[in-house]
């Protein structure tokens, strides 16, 4: 009977440059899991939201300028605030991208175009931790 | 020269309009695709709902079932609650996948709902059994299964409730299952059972402190009981198996 249980509210991160995916997640998420939700359009912006808002959760695309989501994902895993906190990367292509995105410290992986349902059941298991 | 500036500009005013045609339906379709998002997300919460309303009601059902059997045995007082504890302890112990599977705490539960069929002058004989009375009372888990049997939502506990007297080496009942072949969480039951039994005080005998219960329990880890099992009682601490007896 825990999982379903709320466990107080955590704070999620949403990295990807084309808002429009962005906003599509948030739309499917707001409200639904024990989350707040913040947004950054590239990899370094992800850093700096990740340091002010230590999120436990962290969505985070691949393919984006200044700063990509492989480097982004080796860089949130040695900041304190974000070395224990779970990277769902948001991949296009196959497995081989997947490797990098595994040695760069991601945990789990959702390939575009990602199913909403998993994202909403992903989100609900991981709940407010 | 003229016209073909006018034709030029007629048709830079043509295009623009053709890219904002463009652009407001990409921006209607991608509102069109929010919306979607967001029905998703509805439909998501309230099925989400009704599953946890469900499974409420399942256990409060589980729950008074467990209480009917309970109310007529007065002595054990909150056994089956207790042991539905020690047993979930146990299964977290065994870092078993079990802990998390809602079936298991209601097989638990309802262990003995087989005991409504057996007469009180059985239950509650102070004096021992005489062998066709214990025949009877070995029934009770064959009994207990047939009750639950068409309770699709029980799956798993109504195993439970079958094997819950099966031994490790064989010699239980009533199907004389032996080894791997009695289900895991009737394995895991089986060592909560006796500890919950040896705790407590019963008209027969007193209560056995812990680390005597602990030393019976090991003893039999092999032929009574799953040494694995027993491995992973014997690792929880004494505090939380103490705070599930008092019932604090």
């Amino acid at each position: 009977m825990s999982a379903a249980e709320p466990q107080g509210r955590g704070v999620a991160l949403i990295v990807d440059d084309d808002p429009f995916i962005r906003k599509l997640i948030v739309t499917t998420l707001e409200d639904v899991a024990a989350f707040d939700l913040f947004e950054a359009g590239d990899g370094e912006q992800a850093l700096e939201q990740a340091a002010r808002h230590s999120p436990s959760l962290v969505f985070l695309d691949i393919d984006m300028p200044r700063l990509n989501g492989i480097d982004a994902c080796r860089r949130l895993r040695a900041l304190p605030a974000t070395q224990a906190a779970t990277i769902v990367m948001l991949t296009a292509a196959g497995p081989a991208q997947e490797v990098r995105a595994r040695e760069a410290g991601a945990d789990l992986f959702l390939t575009k175009p990602f199913s909403p349902l998993d994202l909403l059941q992903l989100v609900d298991e991981l709940g407010g931790r | 020269m003229f016209d073909e500036r006018e034709q030029l500009r007629e048709e830079v005013t043509a295009l623009r309009a053709r890219v904002a045609a463009g652009d407001a339906e990409a921006e209607a379709k991608e509102r069109q695709l929010e919306r979607y998002a967001a029905d998703l997300r509805e439909t998501f919460k309230r099925e989400r709902e009704r599953a946890q309303a469900l499974r409420r009601s399942y256990m409060a059902t589980v729950r008074a079932l467990s209480n009917a059997v309970e109310a007529r045995d007065a002595y054990t007082g909150r056994h089956a609650e207790r042991v539905a504890a020690y047993g979930l302890e146990v299964a977290h112990a065994l870092g078993s996948e079990l802990a998390e599977n809602p079936e298991i705490e209601f097989g638990f539960l309802l262990h003995d709902i087989g005991k409504v069929a057996i007469p009180d002058a059985i239950l509650y004989k102070p004096e021992p059994l005489s062998e066709q009375e214990q025949l009877l009372m070995q029934r009770h888990p064959v009994i207990g299964w047939e009750i639950l049997r068409e309770i699709d939502f029980l799956g798993e506990a109504k195993r439970v409730v079958r094997s819950h007297h099966e031994r490790w080496d064989g010699a239980g009942y009533p199907d004389g299952l032996a080894g791997e072949e009695i289900p895991l969480a009737a394995r895991v039951f089986a060592v909560a059972d006796t500890l919950d039994a040896l705790t407590t005080t019963r008209p027969y005998r007193t209560a056995a402190g812990l680390a005597r219960a602990r030393e019976i329990i090991g003893q039999a880890a092999g032929t009574q009981f799953d040494a694995q099992v027993v491995a992973a009682f014997a690792s929880i601490g004494d505090e939380s198996l103490e705070r599930i007896r008092t019932g604090r």
